[in-house]
Parts: structure tokens; sequence; C-alpha cells
């Protein structure tokens, strides 16, 4: 039964009911404010034409694999060799890779390919074994399937067919061959050396004998994305979010805001959410337009590249809280915009010297092994090395004095550096990279965790002293 | 009453803003605050609109304590060189403040609209304030302070820029708002304005409150008149009881019916009674009257006097 006389809602109902459209129709008022503020700067027009000239010249790149491409199939040959729990075999001497496996040696002594469209087509070729008998035993054409073209960077070939041919009594004196049918393993396209071109054929980007083509696509996005076009967008984007807290905080102005019926941290905290997101939709223009260029340009749709939406918003969100702090405390767009981007300097030098630091760590765990080595560097014919040991008397990085501050200071810093270096991972990842680089980027000090958490933590502290100084203050 | 402010004082690091202001007003008054530079009439405002917390003493507006959001959404404010957000539109802006006000969007858009026309802003949407003159400016202050139709408006120099024309429009604005009966407190260093417009004045001297009354009491009736014959007044001419000086280029006289210096001026009737005898006194000497006028006290007399370290004359 209900009570006809019951009121419908409580007082308390009835007040929350009138206060919550009220807190979004402030939010909503002052997005709008805000989109109208940051249209108002006409900066923001010559960094769109910027990005649009950037991804126009991108768009007359060509990306085209070389001929040839016998010597992966030497690589992977040599791989066969290889201690499959170990590094990167790929890229050791033949001595080296005898001594480690029954005494035996792999080479490719013919190839060729079955089919025109390279690197995509199947290819025939002849796969010798020479071993010492009694250390080495015989292999069987599963054995050969089982590990042919897997390397470190990735998988190369695999075997579709093989047939072993030599005649019988060789075997006895060391010696195995066989004819197989290869077909391309799902990282040759990127490791396939590829030519590109800018505006025609007039700009030759990787050299003549061109380059990977995943390495081709990780430098080519790295550099739109996370660097110099993301660069670009976040200094622009501080410049012209550096004049908002000023601009709202000016005498004049404030007293106008102060009045209404709101609390004072709403005006704070709504303006920065309205500026956040207009700069999310521009990074996440930028990112997406950067994994759609690349994919129309090399056919790689890998989606490694969209992690620099977060990692870039992550960076921005605490910029941007520097810039509000900096703005309540001083009201001058000037120190604000200063203040911010001197911040992002000592972040920037604090991360790359912790960088340095870790791979220091990395270098010493690794003395006496074998540096890993990039298939790039393998077909160049560089000669692998092992890790060396510091000169006696010397200290690694890590343990000298700059190094030890430099590891104390970064641990309370926002890790916004381990965002970035998470970045470079997965798209060395996605793109078959190896080399001293990409174990740098592998090193298990960095986290998403810890780099997230950490550089949150700081963005809302700023804000909070920034909504706590604002709320006390007279106008 | 509308505002009620107790032995109100504010103090900023050393300096003392407000030193112990007591004040009543009533509803539909048109309230002029007067008072130099630095006096604290904006302190005043500002702790009234809950901008700015006192150090000591209360104030209320409209029953409440000031600062509460039930008082905001009454008050309507228009503060000294204001300076408005040059990204917007007068009707981008409005809607701004009205939903902060926490006005309805359909509401806010038909009261901007309406605001604008009466502000003679219309036709005008497009611009952004960037482009505005001094006087739009002034009206696009106007019209954000009167957007949510509260019930007190402070207004700091609400003429300030604007044209004689506009200014005319706008007294009668204010004057249409307290036949509404909303309160209006007025800041303002133009004397004449303020006793044409206001109903009562308060004038503030290095925080304190020095005078306080209805425009009427204070620029009350002197006891002298401005006096031009239709010729010379005669070497000879005396009139016990008056003294007699030329002003203005000697084109009229000043008579004063009580010495500079002697008793309080005579009661209405009487000093009425004594001009006629003057007068008499005149004619009867070949002497024709062309001008008669009362003196008044004038509010800048009163607020010069105050200003110049004086107190109530």
């Amino acid at each position: 039964m209900i009570d006809p006389d019951r009121p419908i809602r409580s007082d308390a109902e009835a007040e929350r009911v009138a206060v919550r459209p009220m807190v979004l129709r402030t939010f909503a008022a002052i997005l709008r404010d805000t989109w109208r503020e940051f249209l108002d700067a006409k900066v923001l027009y010559l960094l769109l034409l910027a990005i649009a000239l950037l991804f126009g010249a991108a768009l007359t790149g060509r990306i085209e694999p070389q001929p040839g491409g016998r010597q992966y199939l030497d690589i992977a040959a040599r791989a066969l060799a290889a201690d499959l729990d170990g590094i990167d075999i790929a890229t050791q001497s033949m001595g080296d890779v005898a001594g480690r496996l029954n005494g035996s040696v792999y080479a490719i002594s013919a190839a060729e390919p079955l089919e025109a469209d390279l690197p995509e087509g199947h290819w025939k070729a002849t796969l010798k074994r020479t071993f010492i008998p009694l250390v080495g035993a015989p292999e069987t054409g599963e054995e050969i399937t089982a590990r042919f073209g897997r390397i470190a960077d990735g998988q190369l070939w695999t075997i579709t067919e093989i047939r072993e041919t030599g005649p019988e009594w060789t075997r006895k004196i060391g010696s195995q061959t066989w004819e197989m049918t290869v077909a391309p393993g799902r990282d040759l396209r990127l490791l396939w050396p590829h030519r590109f071109t800018l505006f025609g054929d007039s700009v030759e980007l990787a050299g003549t004998k061109g380059a990977p083509l995943g390495l081709e696509v990780l430098i080519l996005q790295k550099l739109l994305a996370t660097g110099l076009g993301g660069t670009i967008l976040l200094l622009v984007s501080v410049a012209v979010t550096a004049a908002f807290v000023p601009n709202m905080v000016r005498k004049g102005t404030l007293e106008l805001l102060l009045v209404r019926p709101i609390p004072r941290w709403q005006l704070l905290v709504f303006k920065y959410v309205g500026a956040l997101l207009l700069v999310a939709g521009l990074l996440g223009i930028l990112v997406l337009a950067v994994w759609l260029i690349t994919g129309i340009l090399a056919d790689v749709w890998s989606p490694g590249v969209l992690l620099a939406l977060p990692s870039l918003l992550v960076f921005f969100a605490l910029l941007l809280a520097v810039s509000v702090l900096t703005g309540v405390i001083t009201r001058s767009v000037i120190s604000a915009m200063l203040v911010t981007v001197a911040y992002w300097a000592i972040l920037f030098i604090a991360g790359q010297m912790n960088n340095v630091a870790v791979e220091s760590r990395i270098r010493e765990a690794n003395v006496g092994k074998m540096r890993p080595t990039s298939i790039a560097e393998t077909i160049r014919g560089r000669q692998p090395r092992r890790e060396e040991g510091l000169k006696p008397g010397r200290r690694p990085f890590y343990q000298t004095t700059i190094g030890r501050m430099t590891e104390g200071v970064y641990a309370v810093l926002p890790h916004t550096e381990d965002l970035d270096n998470l970045v470079d991972r997965q798209l060395m990842r996605d793109f078959a990279v190896a080399g001293p680089f990409r174990a740098l980027m592998e090193s298990a000090s960095f986290s998403w965790e810890k780099g997230l958490g950490l550089t949150l933590l700081h963005t809302v502290a700023y804000l909070a002293i920034a909504c706590a100084i604002f709320s006390r203050r007279d106008p | 009453m509308v505002v009620s402010v107790n032995h109100l004082e504010k103090q900023y690091g050393p300096n003392r803003a407000l030193g112990g202001v007591s004040l009543d007003v009533e509803p539909a008054t048109l309230f002029g605050l007067l008072g130099q530079n630095g006096a604290g009439k904006t302190t005043l405002i500002k702790i009234l609109l809950g901008l700015v917390a006192p150090t000591a003493g209360e104030a209320a507006l409209l029953g409440q304590p000031v600062g509460t959001f039930s008082a905001r959404r009454e008050v309507g404010y228009l503060p000294e060189d204001h300076r408005l957000p040059e990204y917007h539109t007068s009707t981008s802006l409005l809607d701004l403040y009205g939903a902060l006000q926490g006005i309805p969007r359909r509401q806010r858009r038909r009261r901007a609209a309406e605001l604008l026309d009466l502000l003679g802003l219309a036709g005008r949407e497009k611009l952004r304030i960037r482009g505005y003159s001094k006087g739009m400016k002034q009206r696009l202050g106007l019209a954000q302070a009167l957007l949510h139709s509260p019930r007190v408006l402070f207004l700091d120099e609400p003429t300030d820029g604007v044209d004689p024309v506009g200014r005319k429009e706008i007294r009668d604005l204010l004057l249409e708002e307290r036949r509404r009966g909303v309160t209006v407190f007025i800041n303002s260093h133009l004397l004449g304005e303020v006793e044409q417009l206001c109903d009562r004045v308060a004038i503030l001297r290095k925080g304190k409150l020095m005078v306080t009354g209805t425009v009427a009491d204070l620029t009350r009736q002197k006891a002298s008149w401005l006096v031009a014959f239709d010729r010379g007044m005669p070497a000879s001419f005396r009139f016990p009881g008056a003294t007699v000086e030329p002003v203005e280029g000697g084109s009229r006289l000043r008579v004063s019916l009580a010495p500079a210096d002697g008793p309080p001026p005579l009661p209405q009737a009487e000093a009425n009674e004594a001009i006629d005898y003057f007068l008499a006194a005149a004619s009867a000497a070949g002497l024709r009257v062309r001008h008669l006028e009362r003196e008044r006290a004038t509010l800048e007399d009163l607020y010069l006097a105050i200003a110049s370290g004086g107190g109530t004359p």
C-alpha cells in the first residue's frame, strides 16, 4: 500500500536531485568555456597545419622490399645451431656455434625463390650440415623443421617440405644434405630489408641497401608519435593551457567566477579536466593518424603504437597539474609556461640518467655473455662481441655517487621516462627489433603499474595543493 | 533587512581595511557607497559577497550568513575594473555565467537575449568581447550581474565609460530594478549621479563609516540664497542679519542669513521669512529680482569635507 500523504521525496533526497544536475551543468559550462579558450589560441591552427604537413610528407613515402634475401636463409640455417634456451645465437660466429652444438655447422648451399613476390613467396633451398662423427649424431628432418628459422629476433622461415638427399654413406663421415621448401615465417617481412623513399624517389631514408621493415616502421612511429610529433604537440598544448589558470585568476575576472554558487575547487578542477580532455582528443588524433599512416605505407598494423596515447596523456596530465599549480601561485602565464617546461626538462634529464644507470646494471650482470645484436647488424656483417667488464678500478655508473643520486632522485620523481620506455619496448616486440637497446627496454625495472601510479600520484598531489591554495586565498 | 553588518573588521597583514563598520540596509533601496580609493568600499562589498572572510564581526545578507550558496544565488555583482574573458561573445559569456549560477539552459538563453536587448547589445552576438568598446563591456558586465534576477545588486562604477545616453538608460534600469524590489549597492565616484539616483548613502574613510543617511537629509537646504538683481547693488544698501557677497564674478550675490561662524542655520520657516524681508528691503531700494535660488549642500560638499579629514559637517 502506498500512503497517498507520504511525500514523494524527503528533503535530503530533493537536495541531492537538485545538486547533481548542478554539478553536471557546471562541468559542461566550464568544458565549453575551456573549448572556446582553447580554440581562441591561434597557435593551435599552426600546430594542426604542422602536423598535417608532417603527415603529408610521410604519405608521399614509398616502402618497397629489396630484392635478394639469401642472407636471411643463411641466418636461419645458422640459428639451427642455437641453444634455443640461450640468447641471440643467430648473431654468434660460426666458431662459437660449432663449439656449442654437437660440433655441427649448418650452411645453405643453394637457394632460389619459387615465386617472384618477395619476401612473401616460398623458397627452395639446400641445407648442408657438417658435424664431427662420434661427437654429433645424425639429425632427422623433423628435428631440423622444429628449429629452423627461429632466432631471437623472431621467426624467419618455416619449412613446409624437407627431404634428405645425400647418399647414406656421407652420414658416416659427418655430412648431411636436405632439399627443402621454406615459407616466410611470421616476422620475415618485418626483418626483410626495405627501401624507404620520400617525395617520389628523391629522398632515401634507409640507405640504398634498405633496413628491416619493422625497424623503419618503428622509427617512423616513434618519430611521429612519441618523438617529434608528440613533443611538438605537448609543447604547444603546454603553451596554450599555461594561460588558462592565470587568465582565470586575473583580478576582475576571478571575482565574476567566485561569486557564483559553486565551490571554488570545481572551477579549478573542471578547467583542468576540460583542458585534459581537449589535449586527449588531439593526442588521440595524432596517435591514430600515426597508426593509420604507417599502416597504409607499410601494411603493418601492429597496435603497439596506440600505447603512446595513455603514455603521452598521463605525461601531459602531470605537466598540466604543474602548470595549474604555478598559475595559481604566480598568476602569470610566462611563469606557468617556464616552470612547466623546466619541470619537463628535469624529468627528461633524470629519466635519461636513470636509463644510463639501468643500462649499467644490465651490462654488469651480463659481463662475459654475448652482447645481443640485432638482425640488422648481423646482415651488415658486424661481428658479435662479448660484453666486456669495466677497466679495473672503475665502478659501473649506478655505483658512482652521481649514479646513486640519480637513482635516488628518480625513485621519487614521476616515472614518465619509464612510460616512454614501455611504449618503445612494445614497439620493439611488435617489430621484432633486437639489440642492446631492446635489452635495456626489457629491463624488469620498468612497469606500467609503477610508471602510471607514481605519475598520477604526483599529478593528484599538485592539483590538491593548487585547490587548497585557491580555495583559501582572498581575491 | 537586506544587508545587516555588525562591527565588521578586516585586516590585510598590517593594513586595516575595515575598522568596525556597522550598517543596515532595507529592501528596495538604491544605496550609494562613497569614499576615496582605499577607504574600504570594495572590501566591504567583497565581504558581503562572501569573496573575502572578515577578520571580526558579522555580516548577513537576506537573513543568512554571507557566502552561503543560497545567499550567492540572490546576488549580482559588477566588480570594478572587471575583465570579461575576451575569447567569449556576449551570448557565450552569459551562457557560461548563467550555467554557473544554476539557471537551466532554455531559461538562461531567453534571459540573456532579453538583457542584451535591454542593454542595447543586441545584434552584436557574433562579436568577441576583444572587439568591444569600454561602454559595451560595461553594459555586458551589467547584463551578467542582472542575469539571474538577483534580489541584491553590487555595482562598482556601473556607468564607467558609458556615454551620457547610455548612462541615462542604466539609471532608468536601476530605478526599474528598485521598483521591482531589488536592493542596489552602488560604488561610484560620480557624486552627481549618486545624488541623483540613490536613496541612501554611506561615506567611508580609512575603513570607518563616517556618515550614513538619506540623500535628502544629507543634502538639506542651507540658509543661503543666490540672488541676481537687474543692476548692481548700491553700496549704501544694508540689511541686518545677512551677509552679502558677490559670487560668479559678481553676476550673482550670495545672501547668507546667518553668519558663517555664528549660530546654526535658521529653521526653515524663519529662513524663508528672513529672505522675504531681505527682498522687500531690496525692492524698497529700487532693486528688482531677476533670479532667486536657495542654496543646497551637495553630496560633493559633504564628501570633500569628510575626505579632507573633517567629521560630519
